[in-house]
């Protein structure tokens, strides 16, 4: 039989004992720590109002009093999808153009990591989402589920058009103010010098004159005061 | 014989050891110190100005404090201590008595002189024999010898004798140094012998575990954590990614203002009641009505409804402050006002996130947002507002005075072209500019380097066309011209000519930093880049608490997509000078800035719009249409026979690839390698003159 000095293989044992629970202390920690973490990354997008009004329409509580639930009309359900869609088509953009960008960010280390992990996770909610509506209308209407996001991303991009159009003509009462309002000074400016050349044209230029060549008098620093005035130019 | 080891008992060889190490870790933390400690700012040239604003002494004493925090106590306390530790290792190394080891010598035995003959020898030998011979004298009790002292003594005298006469025992001495043959020698460890004795040996493993179990993980640590707190272009890494979500395509200077208010370098600056205190103040000042704008802060009705929506707190405090500043609104209150031009450099340092998020999406429309809105935080000017106002003395007033109801705003070059006595008698006026303050703008915008592009091409280095995914360089020539100068020389045309370094000339074409030829003067003569880069001088900042050198950013962009083509060059120096001694008169010499990139990987015609921004000025930007002209390979490849003056020897390896593709049309590469072969083997090399401007098959527009 062999015969184990287990007092000297105390401090070994002991040794590897500490070194392990120093490990597995660690990670368990680091492991939570992440968890909480990445818990707590707020969310990409606001909440998703119209999902909301689609769910709320969908499952109708039964009013006081009332034993059955209101009926909702068909139409008024495709029409609360048809916004959700239009949402989603906008966030579906907004998570593509993004991607390439984000990723490329993160690799140079301009953005942080958890930014990343946000992204991820917005795309697979995204994604969720996506196929949620696609199953919805498909029990609305059979083969809905196909060209919903068509139409929809129509309405995105025309409500975009919109947008912009919208803010075009907004300017128009402003920008109208401001030409009738030049188009006066012009016309006066025109007017005065009208009345100018035509009443004394010879005393209109010389004060002209005496007023160019007052500054030569006064500034003797800046060359361009030269009498003359006109400066040689480069090339514009 | 063996080497034996022994650790440093007399204590004289460990200094050295010591000081050695302390000397590598202490000379380049002087190094820091020293280079830390000297302003960078000194070295730059600034703009000449005796104009001074209500509030230049808050920037100043900004700025100090900016420079103070630089400064790392921590790090001199080190450096000190190591110098004086080192100072401590040199005394003791002097005081150290080092045991000499005496070279042995057998003349010294016999004590004769080394001339001395072997007669000589001889006769001293025997006498010395007589003597000490250990059978005929007693040991002296009264000098303390024993018989083995006298034994020694004999045996010395007798090798010393020995290697004087014997002829192997002399060669022993010859070759080794010492009678007996070769020695061993001993190693010592240059650590003190304190350190391995008994009771010292768990305070060792201490400062062993101490060290690399505790202070470099530390170290490794708080570096990890600190690159991952902090996003490679500086601010934090929360900013970057709020200012990530911040990025829409369609954003705007004013859009970018707002972004940037997130950040939370101003959670830390505004923390605790500091969040809201004068909120109320600042939105009514910035919210006044403007001189030319709605609003006194320049900002759009739509910054104003993003303000308003922002709850109240450190973001918001931000934001408005933002717009006071760039509206250069005054608070009236002395903490307001130092928290007005505190904000900006915060900004400026985000934007520069900003601009690596926008580059990242290839967008042109934000990126050239992102510039100017860096261009407005250096001036302190609201976005959509005149360029004028980058003059000292200029008020929205005085704006108002030069551009009357225009809607398209006067920039500073176009202000200075006119005549002086027209611009003296729209500005100099009761109530806008006094006599002294116009001459000192004029003066200050005489001397702000405009960058005037006069042409900009494509080449492709040694090569007379661009083929598909050449590596092809944009050279852009360009002159100084600050706003108003007269005497403007004519464009020399050999400027314009981008020669190539002479094909022997390793190091330029290495692109190694020498003397560089960068144009050639009136008789062909090559002109060489001075030595040292030049810088332009400081940007004219008076708002901005931070000294900032203005670079020029170089791209180009598609303008049918909207998307940038090649992505920014960044230029900060300039190879020849930018103003005469004074540093005031423009020495208008041309600059060339070269950018490369890849051609595109399909022949034909490109057409891009190049945009040179300067980050620091606004309005000094120029937007070009240039286009690129990429040849199929086979054409160019035509052209490269064309050039050939013989064919190739049959025993050159040219000759060899050539006979061996037969007839073959030759793809880009090959010819490229064979034109390159052929030139090398061309020894006289006459024809460079003129195969250096391989440059222009490119259409190019000249500057307006």
């Amino acid at each position: 039989m062999f015969d184990i000095d287990w007092r000297g293989l105390v401090v070994p044992l002991a040794y590897l004992v500490v070194l392990g629970g120093t490990f597995v202390t660690f990670s368990t920690i680091y492991r939570k720590r992440k968890a909480v973490e990445s818990a707590n990354l707020a969310p990409w997008f606001g909440p998703h109002l119209q999902r909301n009004i689609y769910l709320s329409l969908l499952h109708l509580e039964p009013e006081n009093g009332s034993e059955k639930t209101p009926k909702v009309p068909d139409s008024v359900l495709r029409a609360a999808l048809l916004r959700r869609a239009v949402e989603d088509i906008r966030r579906i953009i907004q998570i593509r153009t993004a991607k390439a960008a984000c990723s490329s960010l993160l690799q140079r280390g301009s953005v942080g990591d958890d930014l990343w992990q946000r992204f991820q996770r917005a795309e697979k909610e995204v994604e969720d989402e996506l196929r949620d509506v696609v199953m919805e209308a498909n029990a609305l209407s059979p083969n809905w589920g196909q060209i919903i996001f068509q139409s929809a991303n129509e309405i995105a991009a025309n409500t975009a058009l919109r947008e912009q159009l919208d803010d075009i003509t907004k300017q128009t009462e402003h920008e109208k103010e401001w030409w009738e309002k030049r188009r006066a000074a012009i016309k006066s400016e025109f007017l005065k010098e009208l009345e100018d050349e035509s009443e004394k044209p010879t005393q209109a230029k010389s004060v002209a004159g005496s007023e160019d060549s007052e500054p030569v008098l006064v500034d003797t620093n800046t060359p361009s005061a030269t009498p003359g005035g006109k400066k040689k130019k480069g090339r514009k | 014989m063996g080497a034996d080891y022994a650790y440093d008992e007399e204590g004289h060889l460990w200094p050295f050891f010591v000081f050695t190490l302390t000397l590598i870790i202490t000379l380049p933390l002087t190094y820091m110190v020293v280079n830390r400690s000297r302003d960078p700012a000194a070295s730059f040239k600034r703009i000449q100005t005796n104009f001074r604003h209500d509030h230049a002494d808050l920037v100043d004493s900004l700025r100090k404090q900016e420079k103070r925090k630089d400064r790392k106590l921590w790090l001199i306390a080190l450096v000190i201590a190591g110098w004086a530790f080192m100072g401590y290792l040199l005394y003791l190394i002097n005081t150290t008595e080092v045991p000499s080891q005496k070279l042995w010598n057998p003349y010294d035995i016999l004590n004769i002189p080394e001339s001395a003959t072997e007669k000589v020898i001889k006769s001293t030998f025997k006498k010395l024999s007589l003597k000490f011979h250990p059978d005929k004298i007693r040991p002296d009790a009264s000098k303390n010898e024993t018989m083995e002292d006298l034994n020694a003594r004999y045996v010395e005298i007798s090798k010393a004798y020995q290697a004087l006469t014997d002829e192997e025992v002399r060669n022993n001495f010859i070759q080794y140094g010492n009678p007996d043959g070769k020695q061993g020698y001993s190693i010592n460890i240059a650590l003190p012998k304190a350190m391995v004795s008994d009771g010292n040996g768990k305070y060792i493993v201490l400062i062993y575990s101490m060290l690399f179990g505790v202070l470099l993980p530390y170290l490794v640590g708080s570096w990890w954590y600190g690159t991952l707190r902090r996003s490679k272009e500086g601010a934090l890494m929360e900013s970057a990614n709020r200012l990530f979500r911040a990025y829409q395509d369609d954003i705007d200077e004013g859009g970018i203002i707002s972004a940037l208010s997130t950040g939370q370098e101003y959670e830390v600056l505004f923390h605790g009641d500091k969040a809201d205190s004068g909120l109320s103040r600042i939105e009514s000042r910035i919210l006044a009505d403007g001189e030319s704008s709605p609003f006194a802060g320049g900002l759009s009705l739509k910054d104003k409804e993003k303000l308003e929506d922002l709850e109240s707190g450190p973001q918001r405090k931000a934001l408005a402050l933002l717009w006071a500043y760039l509206g250069r609104v005054e608070l009236d209150d002395p903490a307001l006002n130092k928290a007005k031009l505190a904000v900006a450099p915060i900004a400026h340092a985000l934007n520069k996130s900003f601009t690596a998020i926008s580059l990242a999406y290839m967008n042109t429309a934000p990126l050239l947002a992102s510039y100017y809105t860096n261009q407005l935080l250096i001036q302190a000017i609201p976005p959509k507002a005149s360029p004028l106002l980058q003059l000292p003395y200029f008020t929205p007033a005085i704006v108002k005075a030069v551009e009357g109801d225009s809607r398209i705003h006067t920039s500073v070059q176009s202000f200075l072209d006119r005549p002086d006595a027209k611009r003296r008698s729209l500005v100099v006026k009761k109530g806008l500019l006094t006599e002294e303050q116009y001459r000192e703008a004029i003066n200050v915008a005489k001397q702000l380097p405009y960058l005037r592009v006069a042409k900009a091409y494509f080449k492709v280095t040694g090569e007379r066309c661009i083929i598909p995914s050449s590596l092809v360089t944009l050279v852009v020539k360009g002159r100084f011209v600050p706003p108003g100068s007269e005497n403007v020389p004519e464009v020399n045309e050999t400027d314009l000519e981008d020669i190539d370094p002479a094909e022997d000339d390793l190091d330029a074409i290495l692109g190694r930093k020498t003397k560089k030829q960068i144009g050639k003067d009136e008789n062909g003569k090559p002109i060489m880049s001075s030595d040292e880069s030049i810088t332009p001088p400081l940007a004219s900042a008076p708002y901005l608490a931070r000294d900032h050198s203005p670079r020029w950013h170089v791209f180009l962009t598609d303008s049918k997509q909207g998307r940038v083509a090649v992505p920014p060059f960044t230029f900060a120096q300039f190879d020849r000078p930018i103003f005469k001694d004074d540093d005031k008169t423009p020495t208008f010499a041309m600059q060339t800035l070269k950018a490369q990139f890849q051609a595109p990987p399909q022949a034909g015609h490109y057409t891009f719009v190049m945009h040179v921004v300067c980050d620091s000025y606004v309005g000094f930007d120029t937007k070009m249409e240039v286009t690129l002209v990429v040849d199929e390979a086979s054409k160019a490849a035509a052209m490269a026979d064309e050039e050939e003056i013989s064919e190739p020897d049959e025993d050159s390896i040219a000759g060899i690839m050539n006979a061996a593709k037969g007839g073959a049309p030759p793809s880009a590469k090959f010819s490229k390698k064979r034109k390159e072969e052929e030139d090398s083997d061309d020894e006289s090399g006459t024809e460079e003159e003129e195969d250096d401007t391989s440059s222009t098959n490119t259409d190019t527009d000249e500057e307006n």
